[in-house]
């Protein structure tokens, strides 16, 4: 029989994890988690399975967990594990592990790195960018030229710290600057202060704008293997307002694509996704195996473009997905495992998925006041309505209790002919997830509706219209611009 | 009448102040005799307000020097005493700032039950609210008052510990949109062109009734019990900004739809139309377009943009209008001229004009057409309205007005014809100003 150990304890690794729970091989399940997800739990114990609960960006605890399991392969789901060399840690070990290698994750750790990369090998969809080490250098570059700009933490905090600033009125412009400035401050102090594993301190990027979404493939290093694009919409708070969040709720089809992209838009993606993996290849001589997602948006400058990668799946991007993938997930893995990618068939009906978060409130900038707060999930009852749901950032307590751990406490899986039509069932089980001390907990319930979908329809269109007037030009890939008293700047990308 | 704006930054890095202050430059339109703004940054608010337009009132210097990531501000057509310009800052029970833009018919009688003693209406209903919010929270205390507070209104309160309530009455009359700038702010405006000029982008119509309450930790919205809805048709003719949306409803595509019908309801043969800047600019085009006689350019402004009609005398109106008309003489002379304003209210602006045009340039004909139906009564939701004894379409019929203004005809455009044009079921309209006949909500 087959034991596999999922690491991880978010609604993702929960997908994941009810992913190989349905393999016909019918695997032990083990879990290696910072905390008692209670989903998680329950699911391997339902297999003869059992779970570990420590430091899950440890790689001897990782490790160790593994081989007290005798797991025949691990499957790691969240990033931190895999910057600090899980994976690697693992098949040193001997085990055979779904996962990027930790100089392979450097393509989400670090996006100075990732940039690099696609610039050396050309890849397209790649931005403008600058990379400091030190705060003043990038003080003085916000001053001096920085525009419209995105000013990112070099390494990947979390999701946490990218500001995104359109400065395009002039007579705003002193304060944007004076929030720039600040922000890339507050990158430094804060964002980057716990981590000393990256030179880099803080990237600044060419600002783009238009719909994103996520395209998330398995690969072996040699073959990738696509899913449908899903996307994720990350204000915390309906109509597109508030706060940067994790991600309060995806959408995804029918089928492959989304109402707002076009087949030909899906293959590029998959192509540029596709040169990551080769140039990674080309740059290491070692085979990227695990799960690799382009975080894309469609730009005027290119059409589909790379704003940063992941080393893994999207959460909640990988819950649309993963319950409804027609493929054997223990199969895929042993495929990854041997690089036999090319072998394995995956598959998707043809129906639309809507994933809606839960969070308590104080998600996503007052965690403290988000945690600890008693929760209850009515499984039976979201079961009925046809829907899943997967445990997120919950806590279960050895009595029994389960409490808020600050982010968000489930997601809510739906599926149906159309995305609206999917958004008002997963609606439907929204009050299935209940808090029981009277904190409040909230969700986006426009997420996948009909007026919000119109809106990406509307703004892939007019960002279309662009890209494809650049295309006919053959401006793609490049930039030209006039300069009063310096004349005409070509730029090759 | 006002324009009231709020903005919440979702992080203490921004100063709202001049966000706020390009918010209001662009409802200036709404109201020219006092602007404020006040600003809060977590423990405290800091405040600027006076007579006149926002570019002579807020400075440079005084603009960056009011800190924080929150901010409300309003520019106002009512002439109000110094002690009660917008926002008003009630202390007690819950310190806050407060502006609000319409009227409501019954706070007289909610304020004497609630003891609150204030002879400015701002000021009173920003002391109820306060009440409430102390009361009953401040999502529920804003639907509270909502609730029992009757007319057209809409309202945006800032509190000292970093709250931001918005509220539109539940009979819609008064317009009121929501919009965002990426992961970084929230703003709530009278129109959309304030959210646009700086840079935001517009999200959606308030529904009636809805409450949004801004707080360090949520976006919470709650919506008062239904009543009937009656949008102020008035927006849609002269008050608003062609460039806003209100209701969902695109004011330049409802002035064009006004020209069209104009011309569908008087129709009338001619060398040129020329349109009175700036209200009545897209009814001329739509005009012309329409009746395929060509549309010229008539007239070039000299100074600031002063909206004539809402001027509070008859002097400063005037003034308005001469400076504002200067005309293009080979686009008007000698032709047989169809001039179309926005609206009439007196008929001496309108006689200034035609006037000038006969006596001056020298036209064959002159056919005023109104892109307004008659205006033959008051506004009780603080539209600033003359006394009905001032208003020339109550008491003279068309070809009296032609008459006296020197037109060769005269004719406005009819209520049926306004609906028409706005788009939206007659009852769910307020057409009181143009009927007399004034909807539930002004029953109290």
């Amino acid at each position: 029989m087959v034991k596999v150990l999922v690491v991880g304890d978010a609604s993702r690794e929960h997908a994941i994890a009810d992913a190989f729970a349905r393999s016909s091989q019918e695997p032990k399940l083990y879990a290696a988690m910072s905390r008692r997800n209670p989903g998680i739990a329950k699911l391997c114990k339902s297999t003869g399975g059992s779970i570990a609960i420590g430091n899950i960006n440890d790689p001897q605890f990782v490790v160790k967990a593994a081989q007290e399991f005798h797991v025949d392969f691990a499957f790691i789901g969240p990033e931190e594990p895999l910057f600090h060399g899980v994976s690697d840690a693992l098949e040193e070990a001997g085990i055979p592990c779904v996962g990027a290698k930790r100089y392979m994750a450097l393509v989400e750790m670090s996006k100075a790195f990732m940039r690099r990369l696609m610039w050396k090998y050309k890849v397209p969809g790649r931005l403008r960018f600058k990379a400091f080490k030190s705060l003043e250098d990038a003080i003085a570059y916000v001053n001096e030229y920085a525009e419209s700009v995105a000013i990112k933490p070099a390494r990947q905090a979390g999701g946490k710290g990218v500001k995104v600033i359109a400065d395009l009125q002039v007579y705003l412009s002193k304060e944007k600057k004076e929030v720039k400035a600040e922000h890339v401050k507050t990158v430094y102090e804060k964002h980057m202060a716990v981590y000393d594993d990256i030179d880099d301190k803080v990237l600044i990027e060419e600002r783009v704008e238009g719909p994103e979404y996520t395209l998330q493939v398995f690969t072996d290093g040699r073959t990738v293997k696509p899913l449908p694009v899903v996307q994720d919409n990350k204000n915390a708070y309906e109509m597109d307002i508030g706060p940067e969040t994790g991600g309060m709720g995806s959408i995804a089809g029918p089928g492959w694509l989304l109402p707002f992209l076009t087949e030909e838009e899906y293959k590029k993606s998959v192509e540029i996704v596709q040169g990551v993996v080769e140039a990674l290849w080309k740059e290491t001589g070692v085979r990227y195996k695990g799960v690799i997602s382009g975080q894309m948006m469609l730009t005027a400058l290119w059409g589909p473009t790379i704003i940063e990668f992941y080393s893994r799946f999207g959460d909640p991007e990988a819950c649309n997905v993963l319950p409804y993938m027609e493929a054997d997930m223990v199969e895929v893995s042993e495929a990854i495992i041997d690089e036999r990618l090319n072998t394995v068939k995956i598959d998707f009906p043809h129906i639309a998925t809507v994933v809606k978060a839960v969070a308590p409130k104080g998600y996503p900038d007052h965690r403290k006041l988000a945690a600890g707060h008693p929760a209850l999930i009515d499984e039976e009852a979201i079961r009925r309505r046809g829907c899943k749901v997967y445990y997120g950032s919950l806590d279960e307590r050895p009595d029994g209790t389960i409490v808020t751990a600050g982010s968000r406490v489930a997601e809510i899986v739906a599926s149906a002919p159309t995305i609206p039509e999917a958004s008002e069932i997963a609606e439907s089980c929204i009050p299935y997830v209940k808090l029981l001390d009277g904190w409040g907990l909230f969700h986006r319930s426009d997420i996948g509706s009909e007026v919000l979908l119109e809106k990406r329809i509307e703004q892939a269109q007019l960002i279309r219209e662009i890209y494809h007037y650049r295309l006919s030009r053959g401006l793609i890939g490049r930039s030209i611009d006039w300069i009063p008293g310096r004349g005409k700047i070509e730029y090759e990308f | 009448m006002a324009g009231i704006v709020g903005l919440y930054a979702f992080d203490k890095l921004w100063r709202m102040s001049r966000f706020t202050y390009y918010s209001l430059l662009a409802l200036q339109h709404r109201g020219q005799e006092s602007a404020g703004l006040v600003t809060c940054y977590g423990e405290g608010l800091s405040e600027l307000r006076g007579k006149g337009t926002v570019d002579k009132l807020f400075t440079e210097d005084a603009l960056t020097s009011m800190k924080g990531w929150m901010s409300i501000g309003s520019v106002d057509a009512e002439v109000r005493p110094e002690s009660s310009i917008q926002p008003v800052v009630v202390s007690e029970p819950v310190k806050m700032a407060f502006c609000m833009d319409g009227k409501a018919v019954n706070w007289r009688e909610l304020a004497e039950a609630e003891g609150v003693k204030s002879a400015s209406d701002v000021e009173a209903i920003a002391k109820l609210l306060s009440k409430s919010i102390k009361r009953h929270g401040s999502l529920e205390g804003a639907v509270k008052l909502l609730e029992s507070l009757k007319g057209g209104y809409c309202f945006v309160a800032l509190t000292e510990s970093g709250e931001m309530i918005a509220a539109r009455s539940p009979s819609g009359l008064k317009p009121l949109v929501i919009g965002s700038f990426g992961f970084d702010y929230g703003v709530i405006a009278s129109e959309s062109c304030a959210i646009d000029v700086i840079g935001a982008e517009y999200k959606a119509d308030i529904p009636p009734g809805e409450v949004y309450l801004f707080t360090p930790y949520s976006i919470e919205r709650a919506r008062a019990e239904k009543s009937e809805v009656t949008y102020c048709s008035f927006e849609y003719v002269y008050l608003a900004r062609p460039d806003s949306y209100i209701n969902d409803i695109s004011i330049y595509e409802a002035r064009v739809r006004i020209g069209e019908v104009l011309a569908e309801e008087h129709p009338v043969d001619g060398d040129v139309v020329i349109g009175v800047p700036e209200t009545a600019i897209p009814f001329a085009m739509a005009y012309s377009n329409k009746t395929k006689i060509p549309i010229a350019m008539g007239f070039v402004r000299t100074g600031p943009h002063v909206r004539s009609a809402i001027k509070p005398t008859q002097f400063e109106r005037l003034v308005g209008v001469q400076l504002k008309l200067n005309p293009i003489r080979p686009a008007i002379r000698g032709k047989r001229l169809i001039l179309i304003d926005d609206s009439v209210v007196r008929g001496n602006t309108t006689k200034n004009t035609v006037t000038l045009m006969r006596n001056k340039l020298g036209v064959k004909e002159v056919h005023v057409r109104i892109g307004s139906p008659k205006i033959m009564s008051h506004c009780p939701f603080g539209v600033e309205v003359p006394p009905e004894d001032e208003l020339i379409a109550r008491h003279l019929m068309d070809d009296e007005v032609a008459a006296v203004v020197g037109a060769d005809s005269f004719h406005w455009l009819s209520v049926d014809g306004l609906v028409r044009a706005i788009g939206v079921p007659r009852h769910m309209l307020c057409l009181g100003c143009f009927t007399g006949r004034y909807p539930p909500c002004f029953k109290g």
